[in-house]
């Protein structure tokens, strides 16, 4: 099937790896012919701010930027960025969520609340009808490091069948950017995650 | 990690950019010898990708330069020595480089001279969102945009080309999502150029005293003349005539940059691609005049599509005017287009959507939202400049007074927000001591005037301004906040810290012996280790209290760079924990210091510390009032 146009908004806070993952796909869908556009957030902004980044691909783009309203897939490394970033979403989106909340320490300092795990999913639940939940950080945690959250939520994407990419392109291009030291835990990161993607899918499917 | 291949000169082959990384290897494949510049979000990468490339390609000359100014000093002298050269910097650069800039384009280059303007609409790390495509206009210099990578790449070597032949200099602008966005780009060939490189004995041409310089203007206005008129055949520049209406109306657009990629977009997406005419520009300053014409010899009503400035509109409603059309075709802009911020891709959609009048649902918000209060940037775990401000806010507290705060740009800015509220100017590179010095004359002895500062933007524009303090006795405490690093951009080096780009040593600068040399006496000068909060409140008190021009230098590494060092040294941090039978919830960790790695437990009210983010500093356990912050004994 010929891809027009493939749209995943990645988001999450400064740090967690958005700009890696995108640069990982991007690669892939190179690899496999398409056209490709990102836009990502540096400088100031990732300094434990918000990130997002664009991916688009295809064979009819030009542009970096996604219409709100135009995602394919939201993937949000933290919960309550996905929410910050809904309205990008339509009633088709799958929004593929680490459920992990990092809570900015302005909070506390303001005497402010933040939104709990359940309130979010609620929410996202009445934007989308595909909203998957992951325990991303304890997958990545298991695969032996914290900081391949990024390759399992990669992994989820795959397993869950919501990229038009091959897992080995994928995998390939994971290899790619990963220092050469970490091949192993990042391979099985993102075992791990495909694992968790295709129970979600089986779910779906019943 | 980056992809070694942008080095290879393997033409043909397709590989993905960044929009920076694209820009560096058209500079590679131009031939260019010479690259200066000084960092600057959107635009260090380019500069960083030539660095990596200098390993492959060591007739690559690179430098960072002090600032914007001497970097594309640099870069002309270059272009002088008839070598191809190229300065990069950010928008707000340019204004720094300006004053070089504004007299360079008379004399004109030699070798291929581009100066890179990397714009930011929306300020997504600038103070200000100015459009410097003014600046071609106000020296009478061509600017070129890309809209992708691969036209970045494409163009900026064509740029070169171009430079010498009409001896131009070429002021090549970008916007943030260009310059940090990613596509599939072809790479070319890399030139290798055989000219002799030496400089040119011609005085009429470089010394611009007043004799010569009317001569020069002559020059300069004919050479913008020549290329006005080359300008209707600039490989970038591309008319697209559509004979068709739609509803009777022949609808034209005009865009340049990442807007005419969404405009290619948004016309797909209502299937108009074919149904419209478009001018796409890539030489936006001159304007293509025979283009032009044609252009409105075929529409009815123009739509131009551009952020910021409403610069294209107002050169096409001049065409308008002076071919007498100006009633014929009907050129809209900023009637439709926000003249701020950065246009995301819906917009397109619902402004094209209203100008032909098409059937287009805007997206509603659904009505249980809930609200996610900002995630702003904030200062890293173990950040240097967190604790120098703590310490100050203390001092502060002690005196019972309010200091000025005059500060400046850096990563120290985020101290601006709560808790540390530790900031009460910004303006430009340099700012906090010339602002310093006006302030001081009028403020009140109660209230301490301070200059606070990093130890780049010292070197880039402080010195001056330190100087004028000595030398008109303005009194002021200037801060230098030492992390020997330009962190904000990149962790680039300056010289402070004696290292080049190419992470080759070169001389060290001593900042005590350079501030000394501007005449600060050493009795009023100050260096302590930012992380030692009660010799810091010792010392800043004392500082504060001293007379004259005093200049306090506040060392402490970054901590991302402290912490990379450790793990290259094999040392692991030490770890430090919150004791909760000791911890009385007093929250002053939390609400007066505000290190992200502290966390507080609402239903224990106890503070904890997150080991993930912790980066073991020890700085925090003198916060703490009731001694309840340890670090665990190994």
């Amino acid at each position: 099937m010929e891809i027009i146009n493939y749209n995943l908004l990645n988001v999450g806070v400064g740090g967690q790896g958005v700009i890696r993952a995108i640069q990982i796909l991007s690669w892939a869908a190179l690899r496999e012919g398409y056209k490709v556009r990102t836009a990502e957030t540096h400088g100031m902004a990732q300094r434990g701010g918000s990130v997002a980044s664009y991916l688009r691909f295809g064979t009819l783009i030009e542009g970096p930027l996604i219409p709100r309203g135009k995602a394919d897939v939201i993937l949000a490394f933290e919960a309550s960025e996905a929410v910050r970033n809904f309205n990008y979403a339509g009633p088709q989106t799958n929004f593929i969520v680490n459920d992990k909340l990092i809570i900015p320490p302005m909070i506390h300092q303001q005497g402010l609340e933040y939104p709990t795990i359940s309130q979010i999913h609620e929410f996202l639940a009445n934007v989308s009808e595909n909203v998957y939940l992951i325990p991303a950080d304890d997958l990545a945690l298991k695969a032996g490091n914290q900081r391949t959250m990024n390759v399992v939520m990669l992994g989820v994407l795959v397993g869950i069948n919501q990229i038009p990419i091959k897992k080995d392109t994928i995998f390939d291009s994971i290899m790619k950017f990963i220092p050469k030291k970490t091949m192993d835990i990042n391979k099985t990161a993102f075992e791990l995650g495909i694992e968790k993607g295709k129970t979600i899918r089986g779910k779906e499917n019943e | 990690m980056s992809n070694p291949k942008f080095v290879d000169d393997s033409p043909g082959e397709r590989i993905i950019l960044m929009g920076n990384e694209a820009l560096a290897r058209g500079i590679l494949e131009a031939g260019v010898i010479i690259a200066a510049g000084y960092p600057g979000t959107p635009s260090s990468e380019i500069m960083a990708t030539l660095a990596e490339m200098a390993n492959f390609h060591p007739h690559l000359k690179l430098e960072w330069s002090i600032n914007e100014k001497v970097g594309f000093e640099v870069a002309y002298g270059g272009s002088m020595s008839n070598v191809r050269s190229v300065a990069c910097m950010k928008h707000v650069g340019v204004n720094v480089a300006s004053d070089a800039f504004m007299t360079a384009c008379y004399a004109g280059a030699r070798g291929g001279m581009v100066l890179i303007s990397a714009d930011d609409p929306n300020c997504f790390s600038s103070q200000n969102e100015q459009d410097n495509r003014y600046f071609g206009l106000h020296a009478l210099v061509p600017v070129f945009e890309p809209s992708t990578p691969q036209e970045a790449k494409d163009m900026i070597k064509y740029a070169f080309e171009f430079s010498e032949q009409f001896q131009t200099l070429v002021l090549f602008r970008t916007t943030t999502r260009l310059n940090h966005g990613r596509g599939d780009v072809v790479l070319g060939e890399i030139t290798k150029i055989n000219r002799e490189y030496s400089f040119d004995w011609d005085r009429s041409r470089w010394v611009c005293l007043p004799s010569h310089s009317r001569v020069l203007r002559v020059r300069l206005l004919e050479r913008l003349e020549d290329i006005t008129e080359f300008a209707d055949q600039f490989p970038f520049n591309k008319l697209t005539i559509s004979k068709e209406r739609i509803k009777g109306v022949r609808y034209g657009f005009v865009a340049a940059g990442v807007p005419h990629a969404h405009l290619i977009d948004t016309l797909n997406y209502f299937n108009l691609i074919d149904k419209v005419s478009i001018l796409k520009l890539g030489l936006v300053y001159p304007p293509p005049k025979k283009l032009i014409k044609e252009f409105f010899k075929n529409v009815d009503e123009i739509l131009v599509l551009e952020e910021l400035e409403p610069f294209l509109e107002n050169i096409l409603k001049q065409i308008a005017y002076e071919e007498g059309l100006s009633k014929e075709v009907v050129i809209h802009g900023k009637d439709y287009f926000p003249q701020n911020g950065e246009f995301p891709a819906e917009l397109y959609l619902d402004i094209l959507a209203r100008f032909i009048d098409l059937d287009f649902e805007k997206q509603t918000v659904p009505e249980d939202m809930i609200i996610i209060p900002p995630r702003l940037p904030i200062l890293c775990p173990g950040c240097s400049h967190r604790a120098t401000f703590y310490a100050l806010k203390k001092v502060e507290k002690k005196m019972k007074t309010k200091f000025v705060n005059s500060s400046d740009i850096g990563c120290y800015t985020l101290a601006v927000y709560k808790p540390l509220e530790g900031l009460d100017t910004e303006i430009c590179m340099g700012g906090s001591i010339g602002l310093a010095n006006g302030i001081s004359k009028v403020q009140p002895k109660e209230n301490p005037v301070l200059a606070i500062l990093g130890d780049s933007t010292f070197f880039h524009s402080g010195i001056p301004g330190l100087i004028n303090a000595v030398y008109n006795q303005n009194d002021m405490l200037v801060i230098i906040l030492d992390n020997r690093s330009t962190s904000m951009t990149g962790f680039q080096d300056n010289p402070g810290t004696g290292i080049k780009i190419t992470k080759e040593p070169g001389t060290r600068v001593i900042l005590e012996d350079l501030v000394k040399g501007c005449g600060v006496k050493s009795e009023n000068i100050w260096v302590e280790d930012s992380n030692d909060i009660p010799l810091m409140i010792k010392k800043l008190e004392e500082a504060v209290n001293a007379k004259g021009v005093r200049v306090f230098i506040s060392r402490h590494i970054c901590s991302l760079l402290e912490v990379n060092e450790l793990r290259k040294r094999q040392i692991t941090p030490p770890i430090v924990k919150v004791d909760p039978e000791e911890c009385i919830g007093c929250l002053i960790c939390v609400n007066q210091f505000g290190c992200p790695a502290i966390m507080f437990d609402d239903k224990n009210k106890k503070a904890f510390i997150d080991q993930s983010t912790c980066r073991g500093c020890e700085t925090c356990i003198e916060v703490c009032p009731s001694s309840a912050i340890y670090k665990e004994s190994e």
